[in-house]
């Protein structure tokens, strides 16, 4: 029984992968584990008083967003682990994907502006990964 | 000092209204310096505006370039001298840049104890399963808090836990989170020390808090009525097919956010804070103590009996903000000196000709749609010079300030017309993305121009019937 990683933000763009890797899991017996990364970049063009903890706020923010994809893969009988992480996107799913000993890292297919990441950029990402950890990747 | 500089140069055009009039239908050119400053006021402003450069790195970039032209190009031409240095600090407000620093320092410890989180989670429990009570308490404790604290600090420690609520009862984030960040830039309006466009005006023109809050509180709170009605009508659909409960396990989540982290602090801070309020209000009493000596008195002793880290109550203190503020103000105070502004002033006035109704409709709707495309901030310290020659120069402008508070509702309500007007937009945009919700410029747009334009006519109304 493997563990397969899968990459969420929460909102109706992120259900369709989310409901991806739970069909996934389901198939094989794997054990999920729902992952998000806080990034405050969109703070970096403000010269608004930022005088609270904001990495604190999102990562809460985040843990909510996990709580609920865990509910709804529990929902389906499948075991579900969560995990927020702060820092650079690409460089966390790396590192959590080899920390916690991932089968398969499972990412949502790009929908529009909506997403991190485009396409191209994506496939190349997910073959970066094949190639630096030996771990296997899925685009929904 | 700045003041005086300012009535000075204008005096040049203002001996008596007809001599304005006269010299602004004569006047067709103005000096190589005053083009060169209003070019570097509106790259700063397009910078800023399409987020090329962060607003510090802009508005610091522009202040250098007018020294550099002023020492390094008067050297060989002086018809290139803008403003000296010297010159250049008597237009930095330093009432206004100490008051939102002492106010900074005070919200740091206060958000620390987690206490804006506890309320808007307790309202949701006081709400009871009524999705529409829900957002309606929220939006209301945005603008309140807006009201007294920077409305971004606000968004921040309210709009998270929203987007979470929302999610959980089925509702659109848009719902919630468009509505408090109009609402924060409402809220600001209400107070001196709500937004920075008030907190410039009335420092400029000398308000005491009292004073401000009597004329703007009002007007405000008309406002957040007709947000939340507009808000009610819009989303009537999502309202009534929202969930009346969440899970027990998100609740249990959201309750354990939700706590207070530290009582003695609180106390502390809502004592003190108290005690700053009531100094507010009382400081014209003694000889027209700047607020800023009351916001700095009352976070010395915050400081002196909570005694946080200093290291780390510096490091809460934005200095980018207050960076970027010097640096407004001396590229405005080169675009005055060398007469720039003077010359779109008469040009205004000669516009708004000897009617005072006209004037503030221009002022109110003209400051409302600029702060909607280009930053608030900037726009507020720019418009403050024109401002101050309408009010010299259209009968019965001077009595009221009534041009100050167009230009204050203008700039507030106005900022919340595009999600680029002003820093709280930016940020519920981020938080949203954050969540999964990419919230357009388009969609932005479908739910805050009607609300722009019913507050705008709200506001002008009450000018008008008011003043």
């Amino acid at each position: 029984m493997g563990i397969i990683l899968c990459t969420t933000r929460g909102g109706p763009a992120s259900y369709h992968t989310q409901d991806g890797a739970i069909t996934l899991a389901k198939e094989r017996g794997d054990t999920l584990l729902f992952l998000y990364v806080v990034d405050l970049h969109f703070l970096d063009k403000t010269a608004a008083p930022i005088v609270v903890d904001v990495g604190d706020e999102v990562q809460e923010m985040g843990e909510f967003l996990l709580l609920i994809a865990k509910e709804r893969a529990e929902e389906q009988g499948v075991t579900a682990k969560t995990i927020s992480r702060k820092g650079e996107v690409r460089e966390e799913i790396k590192k959590v994907a080899q920390e916690e000993g991932v089968s398969l890292v499972m990412f949502g297919r790009p929908a529009g502006q909506e997403s991190a990441f485009q396409l191209a950029e994506l496939e190349e990402y997910a073959a970066e990964i094949e190639r630096e950890t030996g771990i296997e990747t899925i685009i929904c | 000092m700045s003041q005086l500089i300012l009535l000075s140069s204008f005096y040049l055009f203002t001996g008596t209204e007809s001599a304005v009039l006269e010299s602004a239908a004569t006047e067709g050119s103005v000096g190589i310096a005053a083009l060169i400053s209003a070019g570097i006021f509106i790259l700063m402003i397009i910078a800023i505006s399409f987020r090329l450069l962060h607003e510090t790195a802009a508005a610091l970039l522009g202040a250098v370039t007018i020294f550099l032209v002023t020492y390094i190009g008067g050297h060989f031409n002086p018809a290139l001298s803008i403003i000296t240095f010297e010159g250049a600090m008597d237009f930095v407000d330093w009432n206004v840049i100490f008051l939102i620093m002492g106010m900074m320092i005070f919200m740091a410890i206060l958000s620390e104890t987690n206490v804006f989180k506890w309320l808007a989670f307790r309202l949701y429990l006081r709400a009871k399963g009524n999705t529409w009570l829900i957002v309606l308490w929220l939006v209301i404790l945005t603008g309140i808090t807006s009201a007294f604290l920077n409305n971004v600090t606000a968004i921040l420690l309210i709009a998270p836990l929203s987007i979470q609520l929302a999610i959980a009862l089925g509702l659109s984030p848009f719902a919630v989170v468009i509505a408090e960040v109009l609402a924060s830039n409402i809220g600001g309006a209400a107070t001196l020390i709500g937004d920075p466009p008030s907190t410039i005006v009335g420092s400029h023109i000398g308000l005491s808090f009292g004073e401000y809050l009597v004329n703007m509180a009002p007007v405000a709170i008309l406002c957040l009525i007709a947000l939340v009605v507009i808000n009610r009508i819009q989303y009537r659909k999502e309202y009534a097919v929202a969930k009346k409960s969440i899970s027990p396990t998100l609740v249990e989540k959201l309750e354990s956010e939700s706590d207070i982290e530290d009582f003695p602090t609180l106390y502390k801070a809502l004592f003190i804070g108290t005690l700053t309020f009531v100094l507010f209000f009382v400081a014209d009493y003694f000889g027209q103590m700047p607020l800023s000596v009351a916001a700095l008195s009352g976070a010395a002793l915050l400081i002196v009996w909570v005694r946080p880290d200093m290291e780390d109550m510096l490091r809460e203190v934005d200095w980018t903000t207050l960076i970027f503020f010097i640096a407004l103000f001396i590229v405005v105070g080169g675009m005055v000196t060398t007469g720039a502004i003077s010359w779109l002033a008469t040009r205004i006035l000669v516009l708004a000709g000897d009617s005072l109704t006209r004037a503030i409709v221009l002022t109110t709707w003209i400051s409302g749609i600029a702060s909607g495309i280009v930053d608030n901030i900037p726009f507020t310290v720019a418009a403050l010079p024109i401002v101050d020659l309408l009010t010299a120069n259209i009968p019965g402008a001077e009595e009221s300030n009534v041009l100050y508070w167009s230009l204050i509702l203008g700039a507030d309500l106005g900022g919340n017309f595009t999600y680029l007007g002003s820093a709280p937009n930016i940020v519920a945009v981020g938080l949203l993305a954050q969540a999964g919700y990419q919230l357009s410029f388009d969609r932005f747009m479908r739910d805050s121009v009607p609300v722009t334009i019913v507050t705008l006519v709200i506001a002008t109304i009450w000018l008008l019937v008011r003043y």
